[in-house]
């Protein structure tokens, strides 16, 4: 035995196989093939958690993904989750849950003391309490409600799993396995159709497993074994256990796989779960129906459970509910639970029907238990476990019946949620007491209980009839239709939703919290639709979405406001069905994985001389090379840039984008993209570029250098590589298709380098030995061609980011990591160094070249002193916009350069500037500090700011004010190039 | 500079898992190019690929292969055309044969390629392509530009046992290998020597 109320016969249970686990510290055993709950109930547990608001003691309610009481937090330390399901979770040797919103103990939790205050506790209780004074609200009120409320506690802990994603394609996803689902799998499986079965629990079967029917002669749990051995033959079916179909989206479905939620831990390499989108051409919809409870005081107190469930527990698990078990029921379902309960040798106490007619043969499945017809339960007593009801019966006489559990049985909802997420809603049938699904999505159809047909004879039909419709438009024709023999139940429901005369607290939503009276409440005060309904009360939100509970608080709202169910409508669902986790929507992309990192070819090299990276882009570069003895990046900068500007120097810039043009007209597409001309660009040469956006401001600036007579290659910003790539391509596509011009990214294939320093030249004549001849007369400033070093093909163009004497070096990327190394054993006779981004940044400061703090989309040419190079002769795009008077107006800000007055000063890019002696305020604002860096070369910082009309205010002394970091500087307004400005150094 | 060595694209590819799931070996020394049609020279070019490598060039998304020369479509108007001779100076040739109908760039070292294989290969490549690999749905011959884990990819499916080649951008390769150690681990990655 695996605790005192499980039967001694029965079950889909492995009673050979133990398993041992721990609720709330104290060891219990159950059987395989049992969840949580189900183990729970085998040992007599009958409390397991506390309610939200009210910290009521609550037990289990359902035994399936409904569940909106048995929530506990399951496993121990990083692997801590809360808020899980007892009813879902598939038991497993050593697992550890936890009861939850409870202090100190479950049985004791002190504050259940809310209860007293329930008349407080009200729906609008928050909203309407702590208004005043609004100064409180985010220091006193809010944490203090953040602190009250919630139900588990996450670990705080990294999640040591690991979470993965899966596509998966097919002919038929049917998205549940019980009858109709497993019909539906296994006649289009058999056509050949490529079918995907889907079950959220980890047995297939569905309600067969928990219900005693025959299937062709043989128990219902047999037939399902049978048909899955089968369905398990055929190669194009997937059968996907544990698989919870949680949305609908445009021609796709998706779902969580709980790989190994089943285990302590997964094994190696095997993830906890994996997220599935599913690309199906037709689905069944094929999950089944939901019960729901019936609102009466006290119908929380644990013990009171939904008749299906009990008919789980019995059949499947072998577990008892009770020993002295009530039915209350409005459906017929109700009678059959008693038949299963006393069968299963409990003691049937009564059955309690809001009928007052009932079928002959359905009263008698009550044996010879006491039969209130027409009558109610209007409460439930016992606290922390049921022990008696009270029932009204036709008479109006009322008495109170002891019990230790109470099977209650509304109706059944057909779970159709996965229909309306692309926005329909379903629609009332009174007929079925039902919503049912009304405008499906393309290529979906509802077959059994979620199609309201609620008996197994209907069930398996519809599977068979829709699964053999869906292979045939797929040009599968099934031979021959199956047909099943069962013995099968009638079945009459009459809608009922609220015993109007309880005495006690009665619950609509049970997890929330939310009673008839909040109702009311809301009905009173306004909130009468069912989607202000929701969100005034709470009610269906949270874990289990109102699954068992949003009929009934709809059913209610229109009762009191003397409206049909159809006038009051239903609030719309969305995905997610059941909740995910969100690491499994992240799935390996997390921590550093986050997003792809690229790696230019020379970065083992440059990691392996202890650089220091930074993201640029999608990149990663190499921001400065600290030497030994450097403790401070600034140390590291300074001395990389006195290096470059006094002998040499080399840096990785293959993260630049390149992009290769051919064909005849690429001249004229130049002529089009750049402000200036390119079309006249001789072969063997590099042209500085600006292009604009079609709205006339800066979009990149880079060098396009002629290898041949129609071959370019086009260099952009690492940061707007893409987009100048996707621009031209859209030019070339959608403008200008005419013109003969052919475009691919060569980025990856070359890795390149900048040589820079007065000493560049004979490093780089020691490296290329005579492959190039790079005198001043043979390769001239802004030069470029194409050579071999032997086998290797190169490229070399005499372009110049920092100002000095400069080339940069292409080879094939295999190459690029042994070219560093080539650079710098070379570079060791010139004191070459290694430098980084930074080391670059401040260079190209000093020397006034704007990069990406000025491109930033609000500046046009002539803002960043480019003005001159907009041509007059030709047409460009963004030509016509950046001549809009706003763009040419004078006053617009402009690139200048700053220094301090005090030569000390520290400069901050960010600050503002204005006039001295006004007071800072957005209306004396004259513009801001885009770029600072420390100048080596100058001993002080220096700075790049756009200044309203700047160019003519060289020699002022202005503020830059940095009220953000307690900054307020003199600084004089200067040229912005600080380093050569006469440019005798790059063509030397 | 005569010696600088070569560094492959995916020299970062290890084994992962036990076993042999999925078998991987990188395409090392394979000749790359990019070959765009110059406007209206589709049937110029057509017939000068027959003439001088006999071969049909696709027109979707499918590759063929001769003489170690295979050409993959990767979108209207380009192929992908790699060779499998260690020559190096294929995409000159490519660029002499074909350059006054096609526009020809070298990408031989801008690519890794992986050539992929064994039992559990769909299972690994379903964790990261979004399309439908199924043999009815991508027979041997297809070609798909597409992407895994935010990488943009080249595959094609080389025979029926299965294989599939990808092609990945060398900077993204070592990116491409944690995708790919981490979803064939599980039925066991192995990696193999190079393959020219």
């Amino acid at each position: 035995m695996s605790g005192p109320r499980r039967l001694a016969n029965g079950g889909l249970i492995d009673r050979t196989k133990t398993i041992r686990f721990s609720f709330d510290g104290n060891p219990l055993q159950g059987f395989g093939g049992d969840t949580l709950a189900s183990a729970l109930m085998a040992n007599g547990v009958r409390l397991v958690g506390r309610s939200f608001k009210y910290h009521r003691p609550r037990g289990i309610f359902s035994a399936g993904p409904e569940e909106p009481n048995a929530l506990v937090e399951l496993r121990s330390g990083a692997r801590r989750e809360p808020n899980t399901k007892a009813t879902t979770v598939e038991l497993f040797d050593g697992l550890e849950a936890t009861s939850q919103n409870r202090w100190p103990s479950l049985a004791f939790d002190i504050h259940a003391i809310n209860q007293l205050a329930g008349p407080l506790l009200v729906t609008g209780f928050y909203y309407k309490t702590f208004m005043w004074p609004a100064a409180f609200w985010e220091k006193i009120y809010e944490p203090a409600i953040r602190r009250a409320a919630g139900l588990g506690r996450l670990s705080g802990e990294a999640d040591p799993d690991t979470y993965e994603k899966a596509y998966a394609f097919c002919d038929l996803l049917v998205i549940g396995a019980g009858p109709a689902g497993l019909a539906a799998a296994l006649t289009a499986g058999r056509t050949g159709a490529r079918v995907i079965l889907a079950e959220d629990d980890f047995v297939l079967g569905g309600r067969l497993n928990s219900e005693t029917h025959e299937i062709d002669g043989a128990p219902g749990t047999i037939w399902a074994k049978r048909v899955e051995e089968e369905l398990e033959t055929l190669p194009n079916v997937r059968v996907m256990r544990r698989m919870s179909v949680f949305g609908t989206y445009d021609g796709e479905y998706g779902a969580v796989e709980r790989v190994a939620d089943h285990v302590p831990v997964p094994p190696a390499f095997t993830p906890r779960q994996r997220l599935w989108k599913i690309v199906a051409r037709e689905t069944i919809l094929a999950m089944g129906a939901v019960e729901r409870g019936i609102v009466f005081g006290g119908n929380d107190t644990p013990g009171v459970m939904l008749a299906s469930a009990m008919r789980t527990y019995v059949n499947r698990f072998a577990a008892a509910p009770g020993r002295h078990i009530a039915v209350f029921t409005a459906s017929d379902y109700g009678w059959r639970t008693a038949l299963d309960l006393a069968k299963a040798g409990v003691t049937v106490a009564c059955v309690v029907d809001t009928r007052t007619k009932v079928a002959p043969e359905v009263v008698a499945l009550a044996g010879d238990a006491p039969v209130f017809l027409g009558g109610r339960v209007t409460d439930a007593r016992g606290g922390r476990a049921l022990k008696s009801i009270a029932v009204l019966d036709a008479t109006g006489n009322r008495r109170t019946i002891a019990v230790d559990a109470l099977a209650v049985s509304g109706g059944f909802n057909p779970d159709i949620a996965l229909s309306t997420h692309l926005g329909s809603k379903p629609a009332w049938s009174e007929p079925k007491a039902a919503f049912l699904a009304a405008q499906l999505p393309d290529g979906m159809a509802v077959a059994g209980a979620a199609a309201g047909h609620w008996t197994l004879a209907e069930a398996l039909h519809d599977g068979t009839v829709l699964g053999a419709d869906a292979a045939a438009r797929g040009g599968r024709r099934p031979q021959g239709m199956l047909r099943y023999r069962t013995s099968d139940e009638h079945y009459a429901v009459n809608a009922f939703w609220h015993v109007a005369e309880s005495r006690k607290k009665a619950f609509v939503d049970l997890q929330n919290d939310v009673t008839d009276k909040d109702v009311a409440l809301a009905a009173r005060e306004g909130f009468r639709s069912v989607e202000h309904l929701k969100r005034y009360t709470t009610l269906g939100m949270a874990t289990d979405q109102g699954k068992t509970s949003n009929v009934s608080g709809l059913a209610i709202m229109a009762e009191l406001t003397g409206r049909t169910i159809v006038q009051t409508g239903v609030t719309r669902a969305r995905p997610p069905h059941v909740p995910v986790a969100i690491a499994a929507f992240a799935g390996l992309h997390t921590g550093r994985h986050f997003k792809p990192t690229r790696l230019t070819s020379g970065h083992g090299w440059a990691a392996a001389q202890g650089a220091t990276f930074v993201d640029a882009g999608p990149w990663l570069r190499a921001q400065w090379f600290a030497q030994a003895g450097e403790t401070d990046w600034l140390q590291s900068v300074t001395r990389e840039v006195r290096t470059v500007r006094s002998g040499s120097g080399f840096c990785d810039v293959s993260t630049l984008g390149k992009i290769a043009l051919m064909g005849p007209d690429v001249g004229a597409l130049l002529d089009r993209i750049y402000i200036n001309t390119f079309s006249t660009l001789a072969v063997g040469r590099v042209r500085y570029g600006v292009m604009l956006r079609e709205d006339g401001f800066v979009m990149d600036d880079g060098t396009t250098a002629r290898l041949g007579p129609d071959h370019w290659v086009m260099s952009t910003t690492t940061a707007n590589a893409g987009k100048v790539m996707q621009h031209l391509a859209f030019c070339h596509q959608v403008l200008w298709p005419e013109l003969d011009v052919q475009m691919v990214s060569v980025t990856e294939q070359w890795a390149q380098y900048a040589v820079a320093g007065p000493r560049s030249r004979e490093l780089l004549q020691r490296l290329l030995g005579d492959a190039a001849d790079l005198s001043n007369a043979a390769f001239p400033y802004l030069a470029c061609a194409e050579f071999r070093l032997g086998q290797i093909p190169a490229r070399l163009f005499r372009i110049s980011f920092s100002g000095e004497l400069a080339y940069e070096i292409a080879v094939p990327a295999g190459y690029g990591g042994a070219l560093a190394r080539r650079l710098a054993d070379a570079g060791r006779e010139f004191g070459a160094t290694p430098y980084g981004t930074e080391a670059l940044s401040v260079m190209r400061i000093e020397k006034g070249h704007v990069a990406g703090n000025e491109l930033n989309g609000q500046t046009v040419a002539g803002d960043l002193g480019l003005g001159r190079m907009m041509s007059t002769k030709k047409d460009f795009v963004g030509r016509l916009m950046a001549a809009r008077p706003a763009l040419v107006d004078p006053q617009r800000p402009s690139l200048v350069g700053l220094k301090p007055v005090q030569s000390g000063d520290r400069l901050r890019a960010g600050a503002h500037f204005m006039a001295r002696g006004v007071a800072p305020a957005p209306e004396t604002d004259q513009g801001y500090m885009t770029s600072t860096a420390f100048s080596p070369t100058l001993g002080h910082w220096i700075g790049l700011g756009l200044l309203a009309r700047g160019a003519q205010r060289i020699g002022e002394l202005i503020r830059a004010y940095d009220p953000v970091r307690s900054g307020d500087v003199e600084v004089e307004v200067v040229s912005p190039v600080f380093v050569d400005p006469a440019g005798v150094r790059v063509r030397a | 500079m005569r010696d600088l060595v070569h560094e492959s694209a995916f020299a970062g590819l290890r084994a992962a898992g036990a076993g042999d799931g999925v078998v991987a070996v990188e395409r090392v020394g394979l000749a790359i190019a990019t070959v765009i049609q110059r406007r209206v020279q589709s049937r110029e070019l057509s017939a000068t690929v027959t003439a001088n490598f006999a071969i049909d060039l696709p027109a979707g998304a499918e590759w063929t292969a001769n003489n170690g020369v295979a050409w993959l479509g990767t979108g209207p108007g380009k192929w992908l055309a790699l060779s499998e001779a260690r020559e190096t100076e294929f995409v000159g040739k490519l660029k002499t044969k074909l350059g006054e109908f096609a526009s020809v760039v070298e990408q031989s070292d801008g690519l890794g390629v992986l050539r992929l294989t064994g039992p559990a290969l769909f299972r690994t490549l379903e964790k990261g392509v979004q399309l439908d690999l199924a043999p009815g749905a991508f027979p041997t011959g297809s070609v798909a530009v597409t992407s895994i884990a935010h990488i943009g990819v080249t595959l094609w499916k080389v025979d029926d046992q299965p294989t599939v080649d990808v092609a990945v951008a060398r900077s993204l390769c070592n990116s491409f290998l944690h995708w790919l150690e981490a979803s064939a681990a599980p039925y066991g990655l192995t990696a193999l020597g190079e393959q020219g």
